[in-house]
């Protein structure tokens, strides 16, 4: 009879490190074999294209931040040191939500299966996370900053070192606590209403913000270039027992020989990063037990007993084939369930707001650096690129939401170019509706957009806008990534389409921008709207051209897009 | 002459260096219930993802009812339904979005589709919970809900790759109540399955493929006879006259498979 006959049976515990030691061969394992194809290989290019570019921002900052930080170390200016710390921290936290795309692509929740206990589940959850950009990026600036105390004062090096290791963990753990809890948030419909409504009134309540100070400054002096300051000044009490401040204020006490602050500083430092870890031990925990986070409530017997499908007819596009019109109708629905793409949708007026706090409310204000009256005009353009840049996850990306429905669209009676249409007018129609979002916006926190200022733009996002529908349609042919709208981060998009991405772009927002440039040469904004409208124009033919052209690409290009798409992970 | 539902000629399929289905000449007359057997890895799959147009074949010719399959692919998939290996659901959907959606994708107008979605929802005993989405569906209720899609349009040929696989008695039942139904107003039904008592059940016709070769093809009866008389002229005595062989036993005699692997012991299992 067969049976338990060595230590290593079924009911030994298995040790935590061949655990991690089996995962990295296992990613290993995947990288290698990911190499076997023409498709990996270009990956691997790309990305390393994109490090680059990772690396040169990484390392300018490391030597600018180091600067800056043994500039005011030499002059023992720690508050302001503070204010660079909470650059790295909007970075650290605001990047990642930003360019999802370049988060961490594996998800260790898969691992659950497998008899792991929640102590090495949580360290896999914090490892894999620490290799993402954004966190190799934010350690290396720390370094840079901890060089720089460290040349003005030697004293204050293992001090710096100390306070800025443990900065850098805060912030790890924030960015995961953020991401976990937001991908819980937005995953159900209730509290993603919640969500967003909170949201809403985050965005309302900036608006605010540039009377307030604008009273504010009126009453402490004729000169408004002094309300900024004046706030921040005032805000200084508060703002040194923030997680940047208490780091500020350890290193000033530290520097003064009052190392029982600095110590007290860096503990309460420790009890934000004890607090980020609790919430986001309560997240992990959570899906450690198997939590679902899925859409629908739990079936309810009774209730279900007495509901039954009330089906009403689709959605009609006038001049559209049913196909499409069914194609448009689905794509709705997959977004108005997407959380994730929502708040991914809403980034916009999020940046928006930042720069209403920084160079556009300076913009109101003479004498300050955005002192150019048209420089806040410049807003809505800035903001349509933006959305533009945002929905390149989309757009170049077409099919990897559908995963193995993928199939559907080949056995169907339908014509790719009929479901590219479809998809196409989904991604203008986002297009149209944050652009009105945005003329909203700006309109009423700043000035209303001229009628120049309003057809020049949306003159230039038809463009740019046909032309990543065509680069878009084939990159989702040919570079397809599986993708699930109700994950928060953890995919990371095909590194060969971003690379696209930023060329096309770059090629795109250049010719604008130059347009702009030109036609503000000549005080006649119309001419940008003629000249773009004019790029639109031939970017329209080369659409049409590409569309009567992407049934055959799309038949060719089926079994490599049914494998991406079908696979399990 | 009929024109036969689906045909294949010298059909065959190489990914590098494996051939996956070898110079394949199928016939499948229109109403039969035809199931298309083979062990693991026989080719099954890859045959039925070419005779629905999600893979190329990379030599021969594929006739859907008389069309070519290759010159015009679309045609043919207006008169097919396909249940292929994934399902092809999108998850995100509710059943009724998607059964909705899938008949307007088939040309059914927009009150046709929405119609017929609620009596596809009643039939399938999908309709008590409206808001669940697909992806929080059972396996058998994605399976069913496959099953829903695939005959929205009324296809006068149904592909379905492992139909039952995963699905409960229950939802069983109703599966084969439908096609059965079909069969008799004259659809045909092309079927894989690894339970071979089902297709002995459903099935009129068989064919087998092993190692990306059609070994055999006609009706079980014909099937039957064949196998006996080969065992008679192998070795005579063999095959009592008037056994009758059951569906697993002529497949297992056609592709020569063994009981002993099943049969060794891992001597560490509990």
């Amino acid at each position: 009879m067969a049976g338990v006959n060595s230590a290593a049976g079924p009911l030994a515990w298995p040790a935590a490190r061949e655990q991690f030691a089996a995962i990295a061969q296992l990613r290993w394992r995947i990288f290698v074999n990911s190499l076997r194809t023409l498709r990996g290989r270009l990956e691997v290019v790309s990305w390393f294209f994109v490090g680059l570019g990772f690396a040169a921002m990484g390392i300018g900052g490391t030597f600018g931040l180091g600067a800056a930080a043994w500039f005011l170390a030499s002059q023992h200016q720690f508050e302001w040191l503070a204010l660079i710390l909470w650059g790295v921290l909007l970075y650290w936290q605001l990047f990642p939500v930003m360019a999802t795309a370049f988060t961490e692509n594996f998800d260790s929740s898969n691992f659950l299966r497998f008899p792991i206990r929640y102590r090495a589940y949580f360290f896999i959850r914090m490892v894999y996370g620490a290799l993402d950009p954004t966190t190799l990026i934010g350690s290396l600036w720390l370094v840079g900053i901890a060089l720089g105390i460290g040349i003005a004062d030697p004293g204050l090096f293992p001090w710096a070192v100390l306070l800025l290791a443990t900065f850098g963990a805060l912030n790890i753990l924030l960015a995961r606590m953020i991401f976990a809890w937001i991908e819980r948030w937005l995953a159900r419909r209730k509290t993603r209403e919640i969500l967003g409504i909170v949201f809403l009134f985050c965005i309302i309540s900036v608006q605010f913000i540039g009377p307030v100070m604008n009273r504010y400054g009126n009453h402490h002096g004729q000169h408004s270039r002094v309300v900024i300051p004046g706030v921040a000044v005032n805000l200084l009490p508060a703002e040194k027992f923030t997680p940047p401040g208490l780091i500020g204020a350890a290193l000033g006490a530290a520097s003064s020989g009052n190392p029982a602050i600095a110590l007290g500083s860096w503990v309460l430092e420790c009890g934000y990063a004890a607090i980020f870890l609790w919430l986001l031990d309560i997240r992990l925990r959570a899906q450690f037990r198997g939590e679902n986070l899925s859409e629908s409530a739990a079936p309810r017997a009774a209730v279900a007993a007495k509901e039954k499908a009330t089906v009403r007819e689709g959605l009609a596009l006038p001049g559209f084939s049913s196909p499409v019109a069914a194609v448009f109708e689905k794509e709705l629905r997959y977004l108005s369930r997407s959380g994730p793409m929502l708040f991914n949708l809403a980034m916009p007026l999020v940046i928006l707001a930042i720069f209403l706090l920084g160079p556009a409310n300076s913009a109101r204000h003479p004498g300050t650096i955005g002192h150019r009256p048209d420089f806040a005009a410049f807003a809505f353009p800035l903001g349509v690129a933006y959305a533009l840049l945002i929905l390149s996850n989309l757009m170049y990306n077409s099919f990897g939401t559908e995963g193995v429905g993928i199939q559907f669209y080949f056995v169907a009676p339908v014509r790719f170019r009929q479901i590219l249409l479809a998809k196409n007018l989904i991604h203008g129609s986002l297009i149209a509706f944050e652009a009105c979002l945005l003329w909203v916006a700006v309109s009423l926190v700043l000035h209303r957009p001229t009628m120049g200022m309003t057809l020049a733009t949306l003159a230039g996002a038809l463009f740019a806008a046909l032309v990543n529908f065509s680069v878009g349609d084939l990159f989702s042919l040919y570079s397809a990534k599986k993708f699930d709208y109700a994950v928060f981060g953890r995919q990371r998009a095909s590194g060969t389409t971003a690379l696209a991405v930023f060329g096309v772009q770059a090629v795109v927002f250049g010719i604008c921008a130059i347009t702009f440039a030109l036609a503000a040469h000549f005080g006649q904004l119309w001419l940008a709207t003629l000249i773009l409208l004019a790029f639109a124009a031939a970017a329209f033919a080369g659409y049409s051209l590409l569309l009567n052209r992407i049934d055959r690409i799309a038949i060719n290009r089926r079994e490599s897009l049914i494998t991406e798409l079908c696979k399990a992970q | 002459m009929d024109v036969p539902a689906i045909s294949t000629e010298h059909l065959s399929r190489r990914f590098g260096d494996l051939v996956a289905v070898d110079d394949m000449n199928l016939r499948v007359t229109a109403g039969q219930f035809f199931g298309f057997l083979g062990p693991n890895g026989a080719g099954k799959s890859t045959t039925i993802k070419m005779l629905t147009g999600l893979l190329a074949p990379s030599s021969g010719r594929m006739e859907i009812l008389g069309i070519d399959l290759t010159n015009n692919p679309v045609e043919v998939k207006r008169q097919i339904g396909v249940v292929p290996e994934g399902m092809a659901l999108f998850g995100r959907l509710t059943g009724a979005e998607y059964l909705n959606f899938v008949g307007r994708m088939y040309g059914l107008g927009r009150d046709v589709a929405a119609k017929r979605t609620v009596e596809l929802l009643d039939f399938m005993q999908l309709a008590d919970q409206p808001k669940a989405l697909i992806a929080d569906y059972s396996h058998g209720m994605q399976k069913k809900l496959a099953l829903a899609a695939a005959v929205i349009h009324g296809p006068k040929i149904l592909f379905l790759d492992e139909p039952f696989e995963g699905v409960d008695a229950i939802a069983s039942g109703t599966l084969k109540s439908m096609l059965n139904g079909m069969i008799a107003r004259g659809a045909t039904i092309f079927l894989t399955s690894h339970v071979l008592e089902i297709v002995e059940r459903l099935c009129s016709h068989v064919a087998i493929i092993y190692r990306g070769k059609l070994v055999a093809q006609g009706s079980l009866e014909e099937l039957r006879t064949g196998v006996q008389a080969q065992a008679t002229q192998a070795e005579p005595g063999a095959a009592a006259p008037g056994e009758k062989l059951t569906l697993e036993e002529i497949f297992l005699r056609i592709v020569g498979g063994t009981r002993a692997a099943a049969e060794q012991e891992l001597s560490w299992l509990g």
